[in-house]
């Protein structure tokens, strides 16, 4: 069986304005040095030739790379669908000028919250105003315009006022994404995660604001999985369709493999994408259903969720070949339930800790 | 179904590409965050939705290509284009 690969994440910084205390950049970063602008063309490159069509620049902060525009302009020359995911700070008119004349075809702008003050609480910084700023720059630009709102207990509550934000900023496409808990957002867990009652309502409006937006902002709603009963088919399947690529020239199965202990990943620096993809032991480690043990090996659901997620598994059970503890099956599955069970205790924005 | 206006101009979003696929040889739909791969009824059809041409002319072309009864086809097309338009693929020029 062949897999080929889809889509490219370039995370081209670990660096950001932000301090987002959901943010799932792993807590320990390499230390190496970024990538040039030289081997990230050679990256995109390479990438295009094994199959990849569609690129995100992101980060950190993609914005903080100065050659940002012509890292776009590479990937267009090779015929790649390229996405800007980021925080809008530091997107100024001559930049968005500058991205537009070399093809960049769609932002993804994050939003805290519709409301500037918790927007700028849950950032750690005062940024709600140049993202406003930066959601007209887009616009004005024509490009294809996104916008993302990472869910938890202090923002989902207020959902219904955050689609319509989103919807009177002009966005097409709204992700609505519930915290993943990797990376800092995993530290932050006991603060971040919603009650079960936020969540219920938050899944009623989501669907009738969906239905009422039809045909002028399309509306994704990622369904927080500790509160589901069957765990996502993370990735598509772990070295199915996705790369990514970190700030140093690693290469990832998925954007939080690092959290995955003992696992080694090869650099685009070392050796050719198409032989990482296809050969490395961190792509295939988790490939195809060989690698399960119970009671993913004999469950019917094995090829649509493919066990869940490996970056969970590993962080609650420090296995990452057991089954993802979301789900119901799970043999650990009790160690979500004591997490939702005790969720929804007062806690303050200052007690997090802020991404650094 | 819905009943698309034979006079009115389909046109793609200029946020989305049709592109051909080096690897498949097939035609894909390049969109925010996302690909679709089309189908070859899908294909033709979005081949000529150039915001110029009406639907009754698309209409028109692909039954003399394809030899296929009006109404059958008729049908496939306007299934096509409402799921491409209501995804914001798709828009029409009155």
């Amino acid at each position: 069986m062949s897999y080929r690969p889809y889509a490219l994440l370039a995370e081209l910084t670990y660096r950001c304005p932000l301090h987002c205390p959901y943010c799932s950049n792993p807590v320990q970063r390499p230390d190496d040095r970024d990538l040039t602008t030289g081997e990230w063309i050679r990256v995109i490159g390479e990438a295009a030739g094994i199959g990849v069509l569609q690129i995100g620049f992101s980060g950190g902060e993609p914005l903080l790379r100065p050659d940002l525009p012509d890292l776009v302009l590479a990937a267009r020359e090779m015929g790649l669908y390229t996405n800007l995911i980021t925080s809008g700070v530091g997107l100024d008119a001559p930049l968005a000028a500058g991205l537009q004349r070399n093809g960049l075809d769609s932002v993804q702008i994050s939003f805290q919250a519709d409301e500037p003050e918790l927007a700028d609480a849950i950032a750690g910084a005062r940024v709600h105003e140049r993202k406003l700023s930066a959601a007209m720059l887009v616009r004005q630009h024509g490009f294809a315009f996104s916008v993302n709102v990472v869910l938890h207990r202090r923002n989902i509550s207020r959902l219904r006022e955050i689609i319509s934000f989103a919807s009177q900023l002009g966005a097409t496409r709204l992700e609505l994404a519930n915290t993943q808990y990797y990376g800092w957002a995993y530290l932050n867990r006991s603060h971040l995660l919603p009650t079960k009652e936020q969540v219920r309502a938050a899944a009623l409006i989501a669907g009738e604001e969906k239905a009422r937006l039809a045909g002028q902002m399309e509306i994704f709603y990622v369904v927080p999985d500790y509160f589901e009963e069957r765990p996502k088919p993370c990735m598509n399947g772990w070295g199915q369709r996705h790369i990514t690529v970190n700030p140093v020239g690693d290469v990832l199965p998925c954007p939080t493999a690092s959290s995955i202990l003992g696992l080694m990943f090869d650099s685009v620096r070392q050796h050719p994408l198409a032989w990482i993809w296809e050969q490395s032991d961190s792509f295939n480690r988790f490939r195809g259903s060989q690698w399960m043990m119970e009671p993913c090996r004999s469950c019917p659901m094995r090829e649509i969720d493919f066990g869940g997620c490996r970056c969970q598994a590993a962080l609650l059970t420090a296995d990452p070949r057991r089954t993802d503890p979301v789900c119901g099956l799970s043999p650990d599955h009790h160690l979500v339930e004591a997490a939702v069970s005790s969720s929804g205790h007062a806690v303050g924005l200052e007690s997090m800790i802020p991404r650094r | 179904m819905k009943d698309f206006d034979l006079q009115s101009r389909p046109g793609l979003s200029p946020h989305v590409r049709l592109q051909m696929d080096a690897l498949s040889r097939q035609t894909v739909l390049l969109y925010p965050e996302g690909i679709l791969e089309l189908n070859t009824t899908a294909q033709e059809i979005l081949g000529r939705c150039d915001g110029r041409t009406s639907l009754a002319d698309i209409l028109a072309t692909l039954a003399a290509e394809y030899d296929a009864p009006a109404d059958e086809l008729k049908s496939d097309v306007f299934h096509c284009l409402e799921q491409l338009s209501a995804r914001g693929f798709v828009f029409f020029e009155s």
